[in-house]
């Protein structure tokens, strides 16, 4: 803590010079340790300050970061990096092979929250100081994509200051502390309050950005985050509420950048058989498919978008966006809506009579309550009865994985920015031993499904893998296994005269901003 | 009748301006509520009966895709603001005169009995009384909230806020009540006439009921009073805070916390009707409150 | 005497004992804290092993009991969201809202006496009256819609004061203040406002009643007539004599005040230990919520105390009673 100077400081400077760059997010980042928790507010901050072997550019390609080169090895049986040189962590160490084993094994470690990304790796072998091969059991198209947020630690430094492995329990030394090969470095860090940046002086990279100073404060209330750029408390905001997109674009002395995010909102149901919970009678009311479409058809998604979500979010027709990897364009039509055709299948189905039990968060998703509401006022047009139940998202997931619900609203960002992740996670039979389908609360399954994802995930011929994810998609589309409902806008303010970079998956990258 | 009429209270009424305004608004809220189904144009409470593509119309201007007008303008749902308020009015009232009765029937009771039986029980309810002030109302609502999610079936999870909230605030506020009664039936027992009764072979529930009660009701009446108020304003809060009533049953507090969102935005109509209703109905009901405090002790007259 | 401290005290812990078991029951209804400590990727086998880890399989009972365990020695534990120890973060966090409670305490004090004096003098006066039905309305409004349209007004419309925080602040060997610099001043208006604003209500109400009842007795109309001065009647006398149940309020309003930070907090993004509690209740951090919630107990418990023994002290008649 050297607040004391900083404080002084700021009192007898002149007035904040423009490179001193202060921005508001919603959530602070739960830690500083890049392989603790795998979250966005936690890996998208620690981009800043934290480096992989390749990155993403602005338009989320891949690209090389302290990786110079890669290539496959063999018949698919691993990839080989080049690694950087003369690339040095904020603290002074040089950057080699070793750091990349190290932060193999504590990333892959049962301590840490990223371990699922190295599931399909055997090995990871050092063949001199500036070149790894990393094995994989099964030939794996996607790995280098799917490692971009697999940051490098020195494992000098976490070893010397006992945190080789990470700790989410009681928390260790990298959870406070940063020590990267990133752009900026970790001045000061007070959870929740502010953390303070400035730039590494030693950076590898050609600096595009103008900031000497960057300081991050938590404002968890959309309002009050709001009238910080309003009245120029702060530079920046994510998200600004989506109502207050008007009002902002008519002031001259903020901006504001529109984009689409990689996360799809979707329907989720119970489909598994006597497990639902209003337990009378009704509990297995959507195992049948009419009743999942009768629901598909009820929803005016473009009615919700045009007033909840004022016209800046996209219908979705399958679980990823056009925007990723692997998005079938031979069942980009989204469901129709037909209120008429909705209430005679809900007839059809049964479902008339029954209450349906709908979850929806309160706090996770943009407008999350306010569309889980016109859902429910659409189904009862349709002749649907709904009991809509909105709460916190920490009373939300285990309420989920209690199976208390008939219907829920769930949202979804690949973290591969590839349609292959949310067939793994929500599609797939729920299989704890082979770590698939942990977050298909319903219990969604099909035979066919199950047999094509280990065949998605290893085919390295491009055009067959798109003929199995289409085949996927067209499964899952014609069960109506979940309605995906629209892609989740990204909505960001800042004050005019900012310069930066806005990517789909919600990652403000500091580099890019320059502030004039 | 009459005998009220001449009472030195309804003097006091008639010639306080303060006081007529005042419970005249209370009385034109109040009875808006009860007879809302029968004012409101809409309901707001049945979801098949909005229409999304009404949403955010200003007040008394037609909406731009469907044409229909609104006195008072609709919201992000397209519901009614006019109907919802008085829907909303309907609830809040309810939970807070609810809360209140429980509040009061509750603290009255315990009061009289520490305060007549004393020893053991009279320690008890006071240090419960002491758990009670430790805990922020918000986190009681929430710890009752929580249970009764457990077991009530779904069908009536509607309702079931709001009964939550109504334990939750009432459970706050009884130990004011208890406080009061506690101190004055202190005061009482040691009179002269609460021993004569004693002596004629009274029962105790009886003593409590017929002599000290009716001795300690004017403080009652004035906590009371103000309670409401209070009680009102915490229902808001609580559903500012997420643990109030369902966004698709609001309260009026519901109707601000969704209206707070579209402060910034321009929809001001959202946020502002129900405030000032809240305002209102509680500003009438404190004004009252503070007349009636006044009314009751003579020395102030 | 002695006899009756020490079963006072007995009993204060007996009900602090009560207040924690409580509050251990109801963390499993705030929700589970797994899902903010692990990621998107994470498998079932992960969330039951971190719940191991964290002794949440065990019954709140026993949860509780290890929590005391510990409690007594020093340690509450270790923050689920922050990874560092909760004794740290509260200490770090008591200045702002020590410092919010105090300048929000002393507004409500001197605004308060001052109306307050002002209305009782002026009983039938047009401006009195006026206070007195606006001060209604300050306490006719939920704090957190104050707090809002304070921000809009004065931050956002206006732009004289910032929306959020406390500015900049001073460490004085572990003591952060926002006094010494301008930005922490300004910072403080706002805030202050709405979290004193139902104290000050509630202050200016009982000092008018209490003058008006003074400026009843006989030695004020004595006083009258032996013509002393309006001014030295109002304040030399009256005043005086209304300070002892004012006092005796304002003492019992100090851990209100601090309880009621947890809305101002959240608005304002006040970093204190208020909004501390409110993103540990998000979170379900528990051993945050545990320690606040003991502090709270132990604050509004020991001002109980107090005054009891106080009153006992003053009137010996309750020893017995007691």
């Amino acid at each position: 803590m050297h607040r004391l100077s900083t404080a002084l400081a700021l009192v007898l400077a002149l007035p904040a010079t423009a490179e001193e760059f202060n921005f508001a997010v919603t959530t602070d980042p739960q830690t500083m340790d890049p392989h603790a928790v795998n979250s966005t507010p936690v890996l998208g901050f620690l981009n800043n300050v934290y480096e992989g072997l390749v990155r993403r550019g602005k338009d989320m390609s891949i690209e090389p970061s302290l990786a110079v080169s890669w290539e496959p090895i063999g018949e698919g049986e691993g990839w080989r990096f080049k690694l950087r040189e003369g690339v040095t962590f904020q603290d002074g160490a040089a950057f080699n092979a070793d750091d990349v084993v190290f932060s193999y094994e504590r990333a892959a470690s049962e301590q840490a929250d990223t371990s699922s990304w190295f599931a399909p790796v055997s090995e990871v072998i050092k063949v001199d100081d500036y070149t790894v091969d990393i094995m994989t059991t099964a030939p794996n198209p996607i790995f280098p994509d799917s490692i971009a947020n697999w940051m490098m630690m020195d494992s000098g430094w976490a070893e010397a200051n006992g945190a080789a492995r990470p700790d989410k329990d009681q928390g260790n030394y990298a959870t406070l502390n940063a020590n990267g090969t990133g752009p900026f470095q970790v001045v000061s860090r007070q959870p929740d309050l502010e953390t303070v940046l400035e730039p590494h002086a030693g950076w590898w990279g050609e600096v595009e950005h103008n900031l000497t100073r960057v300081t991050m404060t938590p404002i968890q209330n959309p309002a009050t985050a709001l009238a910080a750029l309003l009245s120029g408390d702060v530079d920046f905001i994510n998200p600004v509420p989506i109502q207050d997109v008007a009002r902002l674009e008519g002031n001259p002395e903020v901006r504001v950048i529109q984009g689409i995010e990689a996360r799809v909102i979707m329907l989720g149901f119970d489909q598994q058989e006597g497990s639902a919970e209003s337990g009378q009678g009704g509990a297995d009311m959507f195992l049948d498919p009419r009743a999942r479409e009768a629901v598909a058809k009820a929803i005016n998604v473009p009615a919700i978008l045009q007033t909840i979500m004022r016209g800046n979010a996209e219908v979705a027709s399958q679980m990823v966006s056009p925007a990723m990897r692997g998005f079938s364009e031979a069942n980009a039509a989204p469901y129709v809506y037909d209120a008429e055709a909705a209430r005679s299948l809900a007839e059809e189905a049964g479902l008339a009579g029954q209450t349906i039990a709908f979850k929806c968060p309160n706090d996770r998703y943009l407008n999350d309550e306010a569309v889980c509401q016109a859902v429910t006022s659409m189904l009862a047009q349709a002749g649907m009865d709904v009991s809509l139940d909105a709460m916190p998202v920490s009373n939300y997931w285990p309420e989920l994985r209690a199976d208390n619900f008939d219907m829920y609203l769930l949202g979804w960002s690949p973290g591969t920015f590839d349609a292959e992740h949310p067939i793994r996670f929500l599609a797939a039979t729920q299989d704890d031993e082979a770590k698939l389908g942990s977050w298909n609360f319903g219990g969604y399954s099909n035979a066919r499904v199950d047999e094509l994802l280990p065949m998605i995930q290893s085919e390295i011929d491009d055009t067959a893998r798109q003929a199995m994810l289409d085949e996927t998609a067209k499964i899952l589309q014609d069960e109506v296994a979940y309605v995906p409902l629209y892609v989740q806008p990204l909505v960001w303010g800042a004050r005019s005269g900012v310069e930066l970079t806005q990517r789909p998956d919600d990652f403000f990258i500091l580099r890019w901003v320059t502030v004039n | 009748m009459t005998r009220f009429f001449d009472s030195d209270i309804f003097y006091a009424f008639r010639t306080s301006p303060v006081a007529i305004v005042s419970a005249l608004v209370t009385a034109i809220l109040v009875l808006s509520a009860v007879f809302a189904p029968l004012i409101a144009p809409t309901n707001p409470f049945d979801p098949a009966s909005l229409n999304l593509m009404n949403g955010f119309t200003r007040p008394m201007e037609p909406n731009a895709f469907t044409g229909e007008t609104f006195l008072l303008g609709t919201d992000d749902q397209g519901r009614d603001v006019f109907s919802t308020i008085l829907y909303g009015l309907r609830i809040s009232l309810f939970v807070g005169v609810s809360a209140v009765l429980f509040a009061m029937v509750l603290g009255i009771f315990l009061g009289l009995l520490s305060g007549y039986v004393g020893g053991w029980t009279e320690t008890i309810i006071m240090r419960a009384a002491d758990v009670q002030l430790t805990f922020p109302s918000i986190l009681v609502a929430m710890l009752i909230f929580g249970v009764a999610k457990g077991v009530t079936p779904v069908e009536y999870r509607d309702q079931m806020a709001i009964w939550v909230l109504i334990l939750a605030i009432g459970l706050s506020d009884w130990v004011q009540f208890a406080r009061v009664v506690r101190g004055a039936t202190l005061v009482e027992k040691s009179k002269d006439y609460v021993a004569a009764a004693r002596l004629i072979g009274r029962s105790p529930l009886r003593i409590m009921l017929r002599h000290i009660l009716p001795n300690v009701l004017s403080p009652v009446l004035v906590i009371a009073t103000i309670s409401l108020a209070l009680a009102i304003i915490a229902e808001a809060t609580l559903s500012f805070l997420g643990v109030g009533a369902p966004a698709t049953q609001p309260s009026l507090g519901t109707l601000i916390r969704i209206g707070q969102g579209f402060l910034f935005s321009g929809e001001w109509w959202i946020l502002f009707f129900p405030a000032c209703t809240l305002l209102a109905l509680a500003l009438a009901v404190n004004l009252l409150g503070d007349w009636l405090r006044d009314a009751l002790n003579p020395r102030l007259r | 005497m002695l006899s009756f401290i020490v079963k006072r005290v007995g009993q204060s812990v007996l009900v602090l004992l009560i207040t924690g078991l409580v509050a251990f029951s109801m963390f499993t209804f705030v929700g589970d804290p797994i899902d903010n400590m692990l990621g998107q990727e994470r498998t079932i086998e992960d969330v039951e092993r971190l719940r191991e880890q964290l002794g949440l399989d065990k019954p709140f009972v026993v949860q509780y009991y290890r929590f005391l365990e510990q409690a007594v020695q020093g340690n509450f534990g270790v923050s689920y969201r922050q990874g560092r120890p909760v004794a740290e973060i509260l200490l770090e966090r008591a200045p702002a809202t020590l410092e919010l409670a105090a300048v929000s305490g002393i507004f409500a004090i001197l605004m308060g006496i001052a109306l307050g004096v002002f209305t009782a003098i002026r009983r039938n006066g047009f401006a009195a009256n006026l206070i007195m039905s606006a001060s209604l309305i300050g306490v006719s409004l939920p704090t957190f819609l104050i707090g809002i349209l304070l921000i809009y007004l004065f931050s956002v419309e206006l732009g004289w004061l910032p929306s959020f925080g406390r500015g900049d602040t001073v460490d004085l060997g572990g003591w952060t203040t926002g006094f010494l610099t301008a930005s922490g001043l300004k910072a403080l208006i706002l805030p202050s406002i709405t979290l004193g604003l139902y104290q000050m209500t509630l202050i200016m109400r009982l000092v008018r009643s209490e003058m008006l009842e003074v400026l009843r007795q006989d030695y004020i109309r004595f006083a009258k007539a032996r013509g002393l001065s309006d001014r030295v009647i109002n304040f030399r006398h009256a005043l005086k004599n209304t300070m002892v149940p004012v006092i005796t309020v304002i003492g019992l309003q100090l851990g209100s005040i601090i309880a009621f930070a947890i809305i101002t907090e959240t608005v304002f993004q006040w970093p204190g230990v208020g909004l501390l509690f409110i993103n540990a209740i998000q979170f379900v951090d528990i051993p945050v919520m545990a320690a606040y919630l003991m502090l709270i107990s132990v604050m509004f418990v020991a001002i109980n105390l107090l005054v009891d023994i106080l009153y006992a002290f003053i009137d010996p008649r309750l020893r017995v009673a007691a």
